[in-house]
């Protein structure tokens, strides 16, 4: 039962993905499953003339948007999709379980036709040549053509990798808050940091817990909260960050973290944050033990089922920033579905891959969340929270990409998680922070690639 | 008998399968782990060879000697204090009757018959700062000055892991003892009965001098394991916050795949099992030296 | 005294049953109910956690793989460990002392840290995606503690039983057959019962060797499941807990008075 373990320790790069794809609602509807249970080995029997040609794939099993994806939309549609293939799932877990999986295989050649790429581990699999540049052949069969913004799939090689629902683009940080809690002690919407701190100890006064996260191995440090506070008091010195222009020495990135020290010196997370779970996180907020939670909105279908909650954007901490013109965003072009460069069938892992992806749009669609591949299905009305969301995010001009996905290498990308967690006990000051950031932000092999 | 037994052909019947099997899955893959360790690897390929590079950079870093006090803490609380306890408490099933025995053997082995995450996860929710079990407790009796958040302060957060340990695993050692005072002859306590020594004074002179082999045993079992420990701490507090609750093999496992590392993580790995090869050896030379004839 | 004590060790012992506890009752909880009354009895008994758990994936097909590997493995590493102690314990040979120690490296070496070379090996042995596959490592990792166990066994052992075998003409194997085994039949036993709770709730080598699905046991088979609830459906993880730690306890239950009875009888034969 150590699976358990694994995921409980959200600390990798990799879960983090996985729950980019938790992107919607958790509606459990889920259908019967004995009804689908194994289709594979049942479904592949007598279709088609000749030899079946035999995939194996590796994919995300790690929630319950994977695991309905598969057995209502993957595992029904498959024999008819795809004819002439037999397909081998084989469950990867997800965060380190899949890097480690994927790594073992790799090393040993034992690679699967059709795995879910993952940005954490994309260097090394694709400098052994294990991933396949998908551009000849979806140009050629016009998929390419079925997305929105095509060149967003590429990578900064120009090449395309990997084939995804395109939903992570519209994951963004927010802070979700219960309008009754906040009525009730008195507090208004924060629209700078410091009234942030303001509601902070007027909620503390009520007995309520101000706000909460995921903090447990760093999440939420690594994946948006210093990226937040960096970018509410000087944008710019975060795109310039994510671009490697600038590094942890500089002010303003320093200033971000600090932020993050007052937060915490404020009591605006509860006790014991820096080993809260993602689960347990979520439930503090929903049962309304704290007023406010700091997630991305790929909780928003979710958290919206809930009539008194709302949210903001992270408030200002200066006047470069404003809440209109600059956002971060989820999304990397190198998660999602890649092929083996190896393969012996590389036309039908191709189209395999596509499948998937396509399957993986009409899921989230049919959830109420946008995505950037055209399905052909009619998109239901957003309820009226994914409408405000909506209405805010698309017209920003400025969308600054994510930190954790588009420029840490796997080891400054742990170190953050752990340096960030240091940073939520308030036993860790802002300058032990960043000197050992630093440190690793020097040895960061992202850029060299 | 010992000619008669001991021909090269029976030695070797007897031996070697066992050895066959162990020397191939359990030794020789510690070969290419060597290997690794003199490379600057990352999992999925060698980027060339480093020499001494790799133990020399986890020699110099903070995380590594951290993780290795945290260690031995752990080991401290489970021999110091677990081992002890043990055998007070097989000793004192010993000295139950059936029916008394047989709900504390059972109940006692409880804990160490489920998995790690099982009883991790019960302790994560008892240690829980703001209704966890401890604090509500503490709270009640108006201790609220007592109260920590037990896994995130620096000070707590390794004893907290190691009590959890010291708990899952007393039963189990505990049973380990009584098999072993099983197998000591009656006739050796009726003798000190006769004598007029008190319970106290017969586990003393007779019980625990002839559980050498056993205690030896156990003290193995449980120094080699509480070094190899892990588990607990990946469910409890992932290593964290940053590296305070790392031990050798989580920071092993850090290394290796949580920043890509391989070539430092097989690195400690390698440290990390000669230090185990010491240890053992030194428990081997110095317990239980005396071959015990009854 | 003798009272105090005995309620100390009660307390204690109750502490003990306190995971079974809550397992059972978890399993009974909804989702809401798990965190607002985490450790009392259910408010609502819900059965609908098992089914829930049960028809989320094949639990009996997964139930039978995991019984053919651990009984696999207790199997191989008894009848192994067993001739290895024996001879190790009586026979007299140059390298016994060293043989020893060399056995007992195998207690240090955490699976976790060989998975890769050990994966190789496993693959160029071609016995991948094949019960032995799992076995023969596990039986690896498994021989060295079983084997200490057992030497310490015999070693307290007298010899006069077999020198009296020997007498009457047995033969080496005989012996260690008609006579050994049946006396350390209650180290065996507890060998067993050992190997059997390690086995069946080993994950990180099943995860990557025992990936086909056909070959999957309970604790992999269980990933897709517990993940797919992530880390907050406290109740459903509870019945998928009590479900797979089920055959465990069932066996330590039944063990354990097995345990009871053969070390009696040891103790008799004396």
């Amino acid at each position: 039962m150590k699976k358990k373990a694994k995921v409980l320790s959200v600390t990798s790069m990799a879960v983090t993905m996985l729950l980019s794809l938790a992107a919607c609602g958790s509606d459990n509807d889920n259908p019967s499953a004995s009804n689908t249970a194994s289709p594979t080995e049942q479904s592949s029997s007598n279709t088609g003339n000749g030899e079946k040609v035999k995939l194996r794939i590796v994919t995300l099993t790690t929630d319950e948007n994977r695991n309905n994806i598969m057995e209502q939309y993957i595992k029904p549609n498959v024999a008819k999709a795809l004819p002439n293939v037999e397909v081998e799932f084989e469950p990867g877990g997800g965060g380190e379980d899949m890097a480690n999986k994927l790594k073992t295989y790799n090393s040993s050649g034992d690679m699967p036709d059709v795995f879910w790429d993952d940005a954490g581990f994309f260097i090394p699999l694709n400098n052994t040549g294990s991933i396949m540049d998908l551009t000849p052949y979806i140009t050629k069969d016009g998929f390419l053509d079925k997305y929105d913004v095509p060149g967003a799939l590429k990578h900064i090689d120009g090449k395309i990798y990997s084939l995804s629902s395109g939903s992570d683009t519209y994951f963004t940080p927010v802070i979700f808050y219960h309008k009754d809690m906040f009525e009730k002690a008195g507090v208004k919407v924060p629209t700078t940091f410091d009234e942030l701190l303001e509601a902070s100890k007027k909620l503390n006064a009520n007995d309520m817990v101000p706000a909460v996260t995921p903090g447990k191995g760093g999440w939420g440090p690594q994946l948006f909260l210093l990226q937040q506070m960096v970018q509410i008091g000087d944008p710019q010195a975060m795109e310039d960050l994510v671009s490697n222009k600038t590094d942890f020495n500089n002010p303003s990135v320093k200033a971000g973290a600090s932020r993050i020290e007052q937060l915490v010196k404020a009591d605006f997370f509860p006790k014991g944050i820096a080993n809260l779970d993602y689960g347990p996180a979520m439930e503090m907020f929903t049962s309304k033990k704290a007023a406010m939670l700091m997630m991305f909105t790929w909780e928003l279908p979710n958290l919206a089922k809930d009539d008194t909650v709302d949210f903001f954007p992270f408030p200002s901490a200066s006047d470069k920033y404003d809440s209109a013109k600059h956002v971060q965003y989820w999304g990397s072009p190198l998660n999602g579905y890649a092929v083996n460069a190896k393969t012996k069938h590389p036309e039908e892992a191709v189209k395999l891959a596509e499948f998937l992806a396509m399957m993986d749009a009409k899921y989230f669609e049919s959830k109420g969340a946008p995505v950037s591949l055209n399905t052909g299905d009619a998109a239901p009305e957003p309820g009226p929270l994914m409408k405000k969301f909506i209405d805010w995010y698309n017209p920003i001009p400025t969308k600054i990409p994510s930190l954790a996905l588009n420029s840490l290498d796997a080891k400054v990308s742990a170190e953050l998680g752990s340096q960030g967690a240091s940073l939520l006990t308030g036993e860790y000051s802002t300058d032990q922070f960043i000197e050992a950031m630093q440190k690793v932000w020097s040895q960061n092999t992202w850029f060299n690639q | 008998m010992n000619k008669y037994y001991s021909t090269k052909m029976s030695i070797f019947v007897f031996a070697a399968p066992a050895l066959l099997l162990f020397t191939v899955f359990c030794v020789y893959p510690l070969f290419p782990e060597i290997w690794m360790s003199l490379h600057n690897h990352d999992g999925f390929r060698n980027l060339g060879f480093v020499g001494l590079d790799n133990y020399k950079d986890m020699l110099s870093s903070s995380s590594f000697w951290l993780a290795h006090k945290n260690t031995y803490l752990i080991v401290g609380i489970s021999v110091l204090i677990g081992l002890p306890l043990s055998l007070m408490l097989a000793l004192f099933m010993d000295v139950q009757n059936p029916r008394f025995r047989r709900i504390f053997k059972t109940s006692a082995m409880f804990p160490a018959i489920l998995s790690v995450t099982v009883v991790s996860q019960i302790w994560v929710s008892f240690y829980d700062p703001n209704w966890g079990l401890f604090n509500t407790i503490l709270k009640s009796i108006g201790l609220e000055s007592w109260t920590h958040s037990w896994l995130t302060e620096r000070k707590t957060v390794m004893p907290s892991i190691g009590l959890s340990f010291l708990w899952q695993y007393i039963g189990l050692n505990a049973m380990l003892f009584y098999a072993g005072i099983k197998t000591i002859p009656k006739n050796y306590y009726e003798a000190a009965l006769i004598d007029g020594a008190n319970f106290v004074q017969v586990c003393i002179r007779i019980t625990i001098p002839l559980l050498q082999d056993i205690t030896k045993y156990v003290l193995i079992l449980s120094t080699l394991g509480s070094m190899a420990f892990y588990a607990q701490v990946r469910v409890m507090t992932a290593g964290g916050p940053g590296d305070t609750s790392r031990t050798v093999v989580y920071q092993m496992y850090y290394t290796a795949f949580g920043t890509s590392e391989f070539g430092k993580g097989t690195a400690i790995a390698v440290i990390f099992i000669l230090e185990c090869l010491l240890i053992s050896f030194l428990i081997q030379r110095f317990v239980a030296r005396e071959k015990l004839e009854f | 005294m003798k009272t105090i004590s005995r309620v100390f060790w009660l307390l204690i012992s109750c502490t003990f049953l306190f995971p079974l506890y809550w397992m059972i009752t978890m399993s009974f909880k909804s989702k809401a109910e798990a965190y607002s009354n985490p450790y009392g009895i259910p408010h609502n008994w819900d059965w609908g956690n098992f089914g829930d758990a049960l028809s989320q994936y094949h639990f009996f097909k997964y139930l039978q793989n995991s019984f053919i590997y651990t009984i696999g493995t207790i199997v191989v590493t008894l009848a192994a460990g067993s001739m290895l102690a024996y001879c190790l314990s009586r026979m007299q040979w140059r390298f016994s002392a060293m043989t020893l120690f060399y056995v007992s490296l195998g207690l240090i070496v955490p699976i976790e840290v060989v998975l890769i070379p050990l994966f190789q090996l496993v693959k160029l042995l071609h016995i991948k995606d094949s019960y032995l596959g799992l076995v023969l490592p596990y039986s690896g990792f498994a021989i060295a503690s079983c084997v200490l166990m057992l030497y310490a066994f015999l070693r307290s052992l007298p010899k006069e039983l077999e020198e009296a075998a020997c007498m009457d003409g047995a033969n080496v194997y005989q012996t260690f057959q008609k006579i050994i085994l049946p006396i350390i039949m209650p180290a065996l036993v507890t060998q067993c019962v050992l190997l059997f709770m390690r086995i069946w709730n080993e994950f990180p080598l099943a995860f990557v060797i025992a990936s086909k699905d056909d070959f999957r046991p309970l604790t992999v088979g269980l990933l897709d499941f517990f993940v797919s609830v992530g880390v907050s459906d406290w109740g459903l993880i509870g019945a998928s807990m009590l479900l797979s730690s089920l055959p465990t306890i069932i066996v330590y239950m039944l063990g354990n008075e097995k345990i009871e009875n053969a070390l009696t009888a040891g103790a008799i034969l004396k």
